[in-house]
């Protein structure tokens, strides 16, 4: 196999210290975006091998693999790399009409991670970061880059940007954090 | 140096002095100083030269809405600011200033001569002079007006400074930090409400900063603030933001406040953001921008140290300094006669307070006297003297019916001025919230609102502390209230209050000729009562046209202290009532705001998105010069050893038809088109028949728009029944898959299909060149790449370098040629072991200028490029892709309106050159007859135009009207250097039978 | 910035995430073939522009990716309400309904 080319290679923005901001690239993981009519979300479901949340930024997770919902049938489904044809295999079985289609490299991941996670996202993201739920996620911008933002936890978000807009978004949290490190 | 210090008083921190430069003269001043209270400080009141007079000018006010103390700034490392208001502006150790509009120096300026020239430079001044000749507007009068009239310079270096931008939701946000937003951010934050709470000062205090004497529920003033300010830190919920400026309301309560965050440090640190704008989404606002004094107009009113009585209050009380040794106070409003009060205290001797009311409060009488204050009531200021700084006043009396009596001159240092208070709606109207007149007050108060908003304090007329700590208590409990926090507003005890009565002035009466009088109104445009006056008699009655005939209110300050008496003027002239007169709108930004606060971090690199290919790494290592193509930037050309594009392009051309080029085709959108339904939508969307193209095969696709003009257009292969990859052009992926979806979504929400972006899912590498097939061929599995099994158009999935791909043999170049998808991050890895392998055919990496080229040899279109969306499939010459069987597609209907069907549309023709090495510009107009007179009829433009290397010479694409039964026909193109001729050919300049295709 | 009410994600979000999408209820014909010239130019290029309250579309487009429509007043640029695409224009009431729920207060005086 051929050397994989990353936008962010191993990159990381160590903050201050690392509990109030930590930003770094976050590993591969396969991904697929599922567009499959709402009403037949049980048996895609069964074909993921975990059940698909059924309000449009709601998550699920089970064993690795993760499913949320971007839009009325639209999912994004995330799992390790070595799980990537499995998967295909799966719904390619699947009867109901449905689109499934590999985007494990259109995008890249970027963990933002601290008590100051939020406070950094607000420096770009113009709906309301600090109210968002754990556990969920959306597609929105990021200054001028579209994203999808997930909250993982109370202070740990993940952004998934295409990898030709990853550069833009990176260079714009290595400022904030810089802003977050000199506490201005 | 003078030393205007005063021992005991103010609030700024005398164990740390700084030093400062003025115009080159070391002063210094102390920490928590602005630089005029610090000029003050040093007997500084001179501190620059009007706008068109060219006027000695001093200090007017304390904040921000000072007209008249505009310096520049030098904060060190090219960092310049020109017209910094020095009442603002917080100094530090180091800093340099300097005045600004005169030279060759403030106190000898050569402009001043406009000064003796007033009568010339009345109100519509350059409207009457300058109208002709016309050439001279450019060239003689506006580049002297400009040069002579104006502020500060633009610095010309870069801006080094960066910004930063936030977004904040809250449930209450207040505006101002004195006693009513303090209050109202207390009550709030008591509640539990998320609040923020912005102040434009370096010190949260708003006025309670000049009232030490003042008593809170039993605390004096300070001691209270400082108690507030700790009560509103300990509260998690509630955000502080001293030296934030909220500069412009927005709809549904969107509030944009510019944060200064390092123009007061001497160090700033590495990387720090100079400002930052915050962008607040507040479910209640409360303003709290307290009052601004009002000037009154008299002949002399803006000679150095003619300032206002309440600004001289605050240089006493906050910064410690007396504004002169010898003033004289001039006031038709009571709280004025509290600063003659606080500074006689001190130890200035006032000289007298005059009044032109025919009555005072007897308290404040009282309080004169027993200062041993001379009282001047029913008096009025007639003139003032004093070059650089006022020397003396006159005064006179003002008997029954208005008689003015005969003059008296005092000597003083400082006059210091009243007319009263103009609540700050600014933001309030911002929300295009009413206004109302209010009479007694002689004011406008804010009248209905539009957003969730309530005002407070002196910003809605309650003046007086009581009145603003109680109403501000009250604004932000009840702010709180609709926000979903419950919370009882406390009374508030105050002593030691200021008295608020008073009335507003017309112009004071004189007994000299109104028409010479240099009273001023707008002390920044220079603009004096007589210019407004005249602007009514000249026909305007509209405030808004008065404005703009005499900029009065236009200035930087947008007319903070000249507005209202600019009314007034108006209304007296007018004869008409001030309300009925009407006030001019307010506009963001409150206060001057820099460029840099509105770019936020879109400086620099992150100006814009640049997006890059997984290749573009390798592409910058060998050399390439890039181009933009909508967000994308891209290689255009490679050049090697010294070449310019020319030599770089031919060479570039000439590998690819004799042997081998390679070129990234990633940023070519690419929508992958998936379900049962995916050939009827297909069918709709494109011109094209889909239905009987078999998986594994490509066509050329092309997509208008319902207008019937050429949209897009791209390769599209079919990987499986239900399964299409679509190309689209760079710049139109996103329009593209816009318009499918609007489509899909709303007019055939029924058909199961769904469309997904995989542009960034693969890289696209391009083999071009007689020998593209011999090199792929030992790298790939699991496609038999003959040109029978996979000929020209055809395409497959396999493996290729160990790597999935979706391999398309495609060619935009004419050669035979293969577009090689692979998944993103095998992008690099692939082309490299392709250019390492190539090299035996001499392989040859391209740009876009190459690709460019290559396909026009060919007559291969650009959408964008030789269409305009005014293009028809027909006009292009690609009728043939159309499906002639299909009911209905996207744009059909339209491909036989009659303005479609004419015979004189322009289409799209080939050109060559008489001289075949002229290569025509892109975008030339072309002419039938060269010697026609002007304005020429023109028949159409050149679309596309280059050197072409294969040929060795010049070729073009064009649109011209009928230009395909012009075939033959010589056309004239009027370029810079002269008429160009050339024929009109057919589109395809190269291997027009397609042989190498099939190579 | 305007705060827009997407009916597919039910939730106020900020205006950068939609693009707007011109006038709503002008379905492309069944049949255009069938369409006169002058009736296909009406369909294609007359809008109602009206001063006031507006039908329009608008995509949530850095969103959940739907088209939907929405009442506007082009006026004070205040939404009155949004609603899925496909669903009929609402009525005076309807609007008069979902506006009062998302209207502001006056200034208290």
């Amino acid at each position: 196999m051929l050397l994989a080319n990353h936008p962010l290679p191993g990159k990381t923005i160590p903050g201050d210290t690392a509990s109030r901001l930590s930003i770094r690239a976050a590993e591969d993981t396969a991904r697929f975006s599922l567009r499959i009519d709402p009403a037949a979300v049980q048996a895609a479901g069964t074909a993921f091998g975990t059940p698909l949340p059924t309000r449009i930024g709601g998550m699920t997770a089970t064993g690795g693999r993760s499913a949320l919902q971007l839009g009325p049938d639209e999912w994004m489904l995330t799992a390790p790399v070595a799980e990537s044809d499995g998967i295909a295999d799966a719904f390619a079985a699947l009867q109901e009409p449905h689109s499934l289609v590999d985007v494990g490299h259109r995008e890249v991941g970027i963990l933002v991670e601290g008590e100051a996670a939020a406070l950094a996202l607000r420096s770009a993201i113009a709906f309301d970061v600090e109210a968002m739920a754990v556990g969920s996620g959306c597609r929105t911008l990021f200054d001028k880059a579209q994203i999808v933002l997930v909250r993982e936890d109370e202070n740990r978000f993940r952004i998934v940007v295409w990898r030709s807009f990853a550069d833009h978004v990176w260079g714009l949290l290595q400022a904030v954090s810089r802003e977050i490190a000199l506490g201005i | 140096m003078s030393n205007f210090r005063i021992a005991g008083k103010g609030r700024v921190n005398r164990s740390r002095q700084v030093r400062f430069t003025f115009d080159g003269v070391d002063y210094t001043g102390y920490e928590g100083d602005t630089l005029a209270s610090a000029l003050l400080a040093n007997g500084v009141h001179l501190v620059g030269r009007s706008f068109k007079y060219h006027r000695p000018r001093g200090i007017l006010s304390a904040g921000s809405e000072e007209p008249n103390a505009l310096v520049g700034t030098d904060r060190g490392n090219g960092r310049f600011e020109p017209n910094t208001r020095a009442t603002v502006l917080e100094v530090f150790e180091g800093l340099k200033t300097e005045s600004q509009n005169r030279w060759p120096s403030l106190t000898r300026d050569i402009g001043a001569v406009n000064d003796a020239l007033y009568m010339l430079f009345s109100a519509g001044f350059y409207y009457k002079t300058f109208m002709w000749p016309k050439s001279f507007w450019d060239k003689v009068y506006e580049p002297v007006i400009r040069n002579a009239a104006g502020l500060g310079k633009a610095p010309t270096a870069p801006d080094p400074d960066v910004y930063a931008s936030r977004f904040a939701h809250c449930d209450v946000l207040v505006v101002g930090g004195g006693a009513a937003g303090l209050a109202a951010a207390l009550e709030a934050g008591r509640s539990g409400a998320s609040v923020i709470l912005c102040d434009e000062q370096s010190e949260i205090g708003g006025s309670l900063l000049s009232e030490p004497a003042a008593e809170i529920n039993g605390q004096l003033a300070w001691d209270w603030l400082e108690d507030a300010n700790a009560a509103l830190a300990g509260m998690p919920n509630v955000t502080v933001l001293p030296r934030t400026t909220a500069i412009g309301y927005y709809h549904q309560n969107f509030i944009g406040l510019c944060q200064r965050l390092t123009d007061h440090l001497r160090i700033v640190p590495e990387g720090a953001p100079r400002e930052r704008m915050w962008k607040v989404r507040a479910k209640q606002v409360v303003l709290a921008q307290g009052a601004i004094e009002k000037p009154l107009v008299f002949a002399g009113n803006d000679r150095p140290g003619v300032m206002l009585a309440g600004a001289a209050r605050t240089y006493l009380n906050r910064y410690g300094v007396k504004v002169g040794n010898r003033v004289v106070v001039v006031t038709s409003h009571d709280s004025a006669w509290h600063a003659a009060f606080d500074l006689a205290k001190a130890g200035v001797e006032v000289a007298a307070i005059v009044d032109v009311r025919g009555t005072v409060p007897t308290q404040l009488a009282a309080a004169a006297d027993a200062l041993r204050i001379r009282t001047l009531i029913g008096w009025t200021v007639t003139g003032t003297r004093g070059r650089l700084r006022v020397s003396s006043v006159r005064v006179n009396p003002v008997g029954a019916g208005g008689k003015v009596g005969s003059a008296e001159t005092i000597a003083c240092d400082a006059l210091l001025m009243s007319g009263g208070w103009t609540p700050s709606i600014h933001l309030f109207s911002h929300t295009q919230g009413s206004l109302t007149w209010n009479e007694d007050g002689q004011m406008f108060l804010p009248g209905r609102g539009k957003e969730d908003c309530c005002l407070a304090g002196a910003g809605k007329g309650r003046f007086g502390l009581k009145a603003a700590f109680e109403d501000g208590a009250a604004a932000g409990a009840a702010a709180a209230a609709d926000a979903g926090f419950g919370v009882e507003p406390p009374a508030y005890h105050v002593e030691g209050e200021l008295s608020f009565t008073g009335v507003t002035g017309r112009e004071l009466p004189t007994d000299r000729d109104l028409g010479h009088a240099k009273a001023f109104v707008d002390f920044q445009n220079d603009v004096m009562a007589k210019d407004i006056r005249l602007a009514v008699r000249e026909g305007f009655k509209s405030i808004e046209h008065i404005k703009r005939y005499t900029t009065t209110g236009m200035a930087t300050d947008q007319g903070k202290t000249s507005n209202i008496n600019g009314l007034a003027v108006a209304s007296d002239a007018l004869k008409r009532p001030i309300p009925a007169v009407g006030l001019t709108t307010f506009r963001p930004p409150y206060t001057p705001t820099s460029f840099g606060t509105f770019a936020g971090y879109n400086k620099g690199a992150l100006f814009e998105v640049t997006r890059k290919t997984p290749i573009d790494g390798w592409a910058e290592e060998n050399g390439a010069v890039f181009e933009p193509v909508s967000l994308w930037r891209r290689a255009r050309y490679f050049p090697q050893g010294g070449e310019d594009m020319h030599a770089a392009v031919a060479r570039e051309c000439k590998a690819v038809r004799s042997s081998l080029g390679i070129f990234d085709a990633s940023t070519l959108g690419k929508i992958e088109i998936v379900g049962p339904d995916a050939a009827e939508f297909m069918n709709r969307m494109y011109t094209n028949a889909w239905t009987k193209l078999a998986p594994g095969r490509c066509r050329y696709g092309l997509l208008l728009g319902e207008d019937g003009f050429i949209r897009d257009d791209g390769v599209i292969g079919r990987l499986a029944h239900d399964r299409f990859h679509v190309t689209t052009t760079t710049g139109g992926a996103a329009r593209v898959l816009n318009m499918m979806e609007d489509y899909l979504q709303t007019e055939w929400p029924d058909l199961k299909v769904w469309l997904t972006s995989t542009t960034e899912q693969w890289s696209v590498i391009a083999l071009n060149g007689p020998n593209a097939r011999k090199l792929i061929e030992p790298f790939v599995e699991g496609i038999d790449l003959s040109d029978g099994a996979f000929p020209h158009m055809a395409m497959a999935t396999g493996k290729i370098c160990g790597v999935p791909t979706r391999l398309f043999r495609v060619s935009f170049t004419g050669e035979l040629g293969f577009e090689i998808n692979v998944p993103a991050r095998y992008g690099r890895a692939v082309w490299e072991k392709l250019f390492e392998a190539g090299q035996r055919f001499g392989i040859t990496p391209y740009g876009t200028e190459t690709m460019h080229v290559l396909r026009a040899e060919k007559g291969y279109i650009i959408v964008g490029q030789d269409t305009d969306g005014t293009l028809t499939p027909d006009d292009a010459g690609l009728s043939w892709a159309i499906g002639k069987t299909k009911p209905d597609f996207v744009g059909k209907r339209s491909l036989s309106r009659p303005d479609m069907l004419a015979a004189d549309r322009k289409q799209l023709v080939g050109l060559l050159t008489a001289d075949p090495k002229t290569v025509l510009e892109e975008g030339a107009q072309i002419v039938l007859d060269p010697n026609q007179p002007v304005p020429m009829e023109m028949v159409g433009h050149v679309t596309s135009s280059y050197w072409s290397a294969e040929l060795g010479r010049s070729i073009a694409l064009a649109a011209i009207q009928g230009g395909r039964s012009l075939q033959g026909r010589t056309v004239h193109v009027p370029m810079p250097d002269k008429v160009h001729s050339a024929t009109i050919t057919g589109m395809v300049f190269v291997d027009p039978e397609n042989t190498r295709l099939s190579a | 910035m305007l705060l827009i009410r997407c009916p597919y994600c039910e939730a106020e979000r900020p205006e950068v995430e939609f693009t707007y999408a011109g006038e709503a209820h002008i379905a492309r014909p069944a049949d255009p073939s069938a369409l006169s010239d002058d009736e296909w130019r009406d369909f294609l290029f007359i809008r109602t522009n009206p001063r006031g309250r507006h039908f329009e579309r608008w995509r949530h487009m850095h969103g959940c990716g739907r088209f939907f429509n929405a009442v506007r007043d082009t006026v004070t640029d205040k939404f009155a309400m949004t609603y899925k695409a496909g669903e009929p224009r609402p009525s005076d009431e309807e609007i008069a309904l979902a506006g009062s729920a998302t209207s502001v207060g006056e200034a208290r005086p």
